[in-house]
């Protein structure tokens, strides 16, 4: 923990002192670093993480959490919020304990890798960018390339008036690859992305045939149809399955929406809600996942948690209030985006799990409807249970065969009917996990990863 | 906090350090955030102050008749600190290129952009007094209202002191205040009749409104109620209308992804004169509107904002540069280069992220089209579109849509039953002939309103495909 180790003392020394005005006081600190880098043939940007240092002390009034945030880990700084918590604990002094598991954890982990960004040079970045950029230019129809390199270590150090002491280091690290073509004015993009938690053998995956792959996605969709519209048979491929993880039950499943009464899902758990063959998953723990993380910002470790298990919805994420209002256990997912920022009940990497069935068995199931291809993104709808998937390209599929390409579609739906309509899940060669970011509303970004096999269903799509 | 200081500004404390050092330019924030959270009706927590102080370092150097521009933010102002910064930001430098030789920074002579209202006096001297009273009065304005209840909500408000200074001799700064809303609205109904509905409202703006909340709350209860009410949507190719508020979420990321210099390097800009919309489109950008959240004096690099026109009668008129860009094309930058945005929002601590192009305020003149009522009226048959859960707009191919969360059927001229589920989409821009929503623009209302960075009438545009139930 290099760039957290000297304020170590001085946040511990702060937070023991609070621990004797309240029954339970704790504190995150962060820190990060790394550094990234866009060519486009044009230009070449390079940016480093801002070097910010801070903390966020949280503690219990007795009705309440108060918190504050500061961007220093400098004594006067620390001295600040230690002020700013004790007027506020002068006010409304707690004698009992918050309700819901302290975390009594010992963790000292970091991402374990053979190849560490930081021996990756501005120099090599920017030639593996350039290489990138230079398997798709010549391409017909690529009128431009955008290609990111990018890694992030986060740090962050949590203490608690329980002892608790978790101590995590963190490397994201992502290659992106996104030709654009044009034609009479019509431009189209598709993306190529590898990324995960680890070091420089992440950016092995970057390869030409997958950037290539991305560049003929961008010129074929130039010539696309149109996609159909109205309620038909979709097959989800793995990236919009992992979107329909995400939005549809990841987020109903997160329980402080249960505690606000405001998850269509709450009602339901130990109900069976699909079929057999569906199991979906939120795993804090998965090795090399874009959102692994070793312990969430309560302290509590990352872990697998099953919401579904064979159809029948079984879990859901909490974090200690949550918890302690529904007589569960913490899961590891409290997060936030950063020390400036609040704590929710967040999801990691949320997935469905493979299924048995072949992709050509899926289609000759479906024999017609669209085959919805590269999500782009969703939106959930916790209290009325619809969802939002979008996808940038797709496939017709008429007589059980994949047919025409069509251009970017939405697909909406009520959650329990799609799942009910579940006809078929793929096996593990198709499963994959995407790097992408999740807010809470439209704030509080922080990465996610969803995915999944290949999923048949029906649902309502259109034009987007 | 007490009014907006200057003399020890961010920036400035910073700038002391890079003597010898030019060209560079220094942006600093000294924020201070407060919040308060519910849950249901219940204060859930509060949170402040969140004091946040920092600065971005922005170093220009030539580069093979190129700039290789380096920056980096950091938090840490001790001598130490802003070398290590400073350090940083040369060392990308001198990997980075920008295809310009050209640096023309503002000075700070002539025009400084002069005063916009963009501070609430009120809460910068008052911040958690104001958010308590203001969160007092939304759960007072749900009382005596059966059925109808908050889920959740916040309400965020964030007191920025930013500062700017360049080599060049600028040196600048203001205070502005920002507010963020986020409200859900349940309507819970009888025993009979469909389930709960809730209505699910954010907004950002630039000052607390607490004697808009009544006003507010029924609007919010009466579309919490129809989400409940709400039946699946039509199949087909109809009219639509759309309100200020599905169009906020769509044309400043298509603009920005089209009408600005990056997209003009990067060869998709469309070009001045260019036929891209009908002729009831006139479209500006404008960074001085009074309140709205993109608002300043100045924008992120010094430069005084004003009024650009970018479609005039649907033809291009200018697009957006910010100092680089300009550089690229021999011309000057139109005040549009901010820190912070993304995918249309603007985070509320900017100095991390470096400029990028970008629209400010996207402001459609009104038209002749009337009122809410003889938009409706001229559709005849279609779909008023209220919200689109996520309308997801493409920067590149200018596609958007999303699934309704809540409009209404247009049946015989008059607004019918709410909607709900399904989806709408389309493309915003294409070349003339070409179908968009903009080339298919049947008619503009008559009355403007501000929803966050877009001041626009409701349009009706003359065909839009829903993909529904039947």
């Amino acid at each position: 923990m290099g760039e957290l180790t000297d304020a170590e003392g001085d946040v511990y020394h702060a937070l023991a002192r609070l621990a004797q005005r309240t029954p339970f006081v704790e504190v995150l600190a962060e820190a990060g670093t790394g550094l990234s880098v866009r060519y486009n043939g044009h230009s070449t940007t390079f940016q480093s993480p801002p070097r910010i240092r801070g903390a966020v002390f949280r503690a219990w009034t007795g009705a309440g959490w108060t918190e504050v945030s500061v961007s220093g880990l400098d004594l006067p700084t620390l001295r600040f919020a230690e002020a700013a918590i004790e007027r506020v604990l002068t006010h409304r002094p707690a004698r009992e304990a918050p309700p819901g598991d302290s975390s009594t954890a010992r963790i000292e982990k970091a991402t374990e890798t053979p190849h560490s960004m930081r021996d990756m040079a501005e120099a090599e970045m920017r030639e593996l960018a350039r290489d990138a950029y230079s398997w798709v230019a010549g391409m017909p129809d690529i009128h431009e390339t955008d290609v990111q390199i990018s890694w992030r270590l986060d740090e962050r150090l949590y203490l608690n008036s329980a002892a608790a002491r978790c101590s995590q280091s963190i490397c994201r690290v992502r290659g992106v690859v996104m030709p654009v073509a044009m034609e009479s004015g019509r431009a189209e993009s598709d993306r190529f992305i590898q990324g995960g938690v680890g070091g420089r053998e992440i950016l092995d995956g970057l390869t030409q045939e997958g950037a290539k792959r991305a560049g003929e996605g961008a010129r074929a969709l130039l010539r696309a149809r149109a996609p159909p519209y109205g309620r038909l048979n979709v097959l989800l491929s793995p990236s919009v399955t992992g979107y329909f993880a995400h939005e549809s039950f990841g987020h109903g499943a997160e329980a402080d929406q249960f505690v606000r009464d405001r998850s269509y899902l709450r009602p339901l758990l130990g109900q069976i809600l699909g079929p057999e063959v569906l199991t979906i998953v939120d795993n804090g723990a998965y090795p090399g996942a874009w959102s692994q993380i070793y312990c969430d910002d309560e302290g509590h470790p990352g872990q697998r948690t099953v919401l579904v298990d064979k159809g029948r919805f079984i879990g859901a994420l909490h974090d200690r209030a949550t918890a302690a209002a529904l007589g569960a256990t913490p899961t590891g997912n409290t997060r936030r985006s950063d020390v400036f920022s609040r704590s929710f009940v967040r999801m990691t990497n949320t997935y469905i799990e493979p299924g048995e069935s072949t992709l050509d068995e899926l289609v000759k199931e479906a024999h017609d409807g669209v085959l919805l291809e590269s999500g782009v993104g969703g939106i959930e709808d916790p209290q009325g249970g619809q969802v939002q998937l979008k996808a940038r390209m797709g496939h017709l599929i008429e007589n059980g065969r994949v047919t025409d390409l069509v251009s970017s579609m939405a697909l909406s739906g009520k959650v329990l009917e799609f799942l009910h309509s579940i006809r078929g899940v793929s096996g593990k060669e198709d499963f994959t996990l995407d790097t992408g970011s999740c807010g809470k509303g439209r704030t509080d970004f922080l990465p996610n990863s969803a995915g999944g096999p290949y999923l048949l269903s029906s649902a309502v799509v259109g034009r987007a | 906090m007490s009014a907006p200081r200057t003399r020890d500004a961010a920036a400035f404390r910073v700038a002391d350090q890079l003597v010898g050092k030019e060209p560079w330019e220094v942006f600093g924030e000294r924020i201070r955030r407060f919040e308060i959270h519910l849950n249901g009706d219940a204060i859930e927590m509060t949170r402040g102050p969140v004091a946040l102080e920092g600065y971005d370092i922005r170093v220009f150097r030539p580069a093979d008749g190129n700039l290789g521009v380096g920056s980096q933010a950091s938090n840490d102002f001790t001598a130490d600190g802003i070398r290590g910064a400073l350090q940083d930001a040369e060392r990308s430098a001198r990997y980075a290129s920008f295809p310009t030789g050209k640096l023309e920074l503002p000075s700070g002579r002539g025009s400084t952009g002069g005063i916009v209202e963009v501070l609430d006096r009120n809460l910068w001297e008052y911040p958690m007094d104001s958010l308590e009273s203001y969160v007092s009065a939304l759960r007072a304005a749900f009382e005596g209202k059966p059925g109808f209840a908050l889920s959740f909500g916040s309400v965020r408000a964030t007191l920025v002191e930013t500062s700017i200074c360049n080599s060049f001799g600028l040196h600048t700064g203001y205070g502005h205040t920002q507010v963020e809303l986020e409200v859900g609205v349940k309507s819970s109904g009888g025993p009979e009749g469909p389930p709960a509905g809730e209505y699910w409202f954010n907004d950002s703006d630039r000052r607390l409104r607490p004697d808009e909340i009544g006003k507010r709350v029924e609007e919010w209860c009466r579309f919490a109620e129809d989400v409940r009410r709400g039946r699946p949507a039509p199949t087909g190719e109809m009219p639509v209308v759309l309100p200020p508020g599905v169009l906020a979420g769509i044309l400043p990321i298509v603009c920005g992804g089209r009408l600005t210099g990056s997209a003009r390097l990067r060869g998709v800009a469309v070009q001045p004169g260019m036929k891209l919309a009908s002729d009831l489109v006139t479209l500006h950008d404008d960074g001085r509107i009074p309140w709205a959240p993109m608002s300043s004096p100045v924008d992120d690099e010094g430069v005084p904002q004003r009024r650009r026109l970018l479609l005039d009668h649907g033809a291009i008129s200018e697009i957006l540069y910010d100092t680089l860009h300009a550089g690229a094309f021999d011309t000057h930058s139109t005040g549009s280069g901010f820190r912070g945005v993304s995918s249309g929002f603007r985070t509320w601590y900017r100095f991390l992220q470096p400029p990028t192009v970008s629209p400010s305020t996207i402001a459609l003149t009104p038209g002749d089209g009337g009122t809410d009522a003889e938009l409706v009226e001229a559709a005849h048959d279609g779909v008023w579109i209220q919200e689109i859960g996520w309308s997801s707009p493409d920067p590149v191919s200018g596609a958007f849509g999303g699934e309704i969360r809540l409009g209404y059927r247009i049946r015989d001229g008059e607004l019918a039953e709410p909607i709900r589920g399904g989806t709408v989409g389309g493309v915003v821009f294409a070349p003339e002939g070409a179908p968009s929503l903009m080339n298919r623009l049947q008619a503009v209302g008559s009355t403007a309103s501000f929803f966050e960075p877009v001041s626009t009438p409701p349009v009706l545009v003359g065909s839009l495909t829903i993909g529904g139930e039947h």
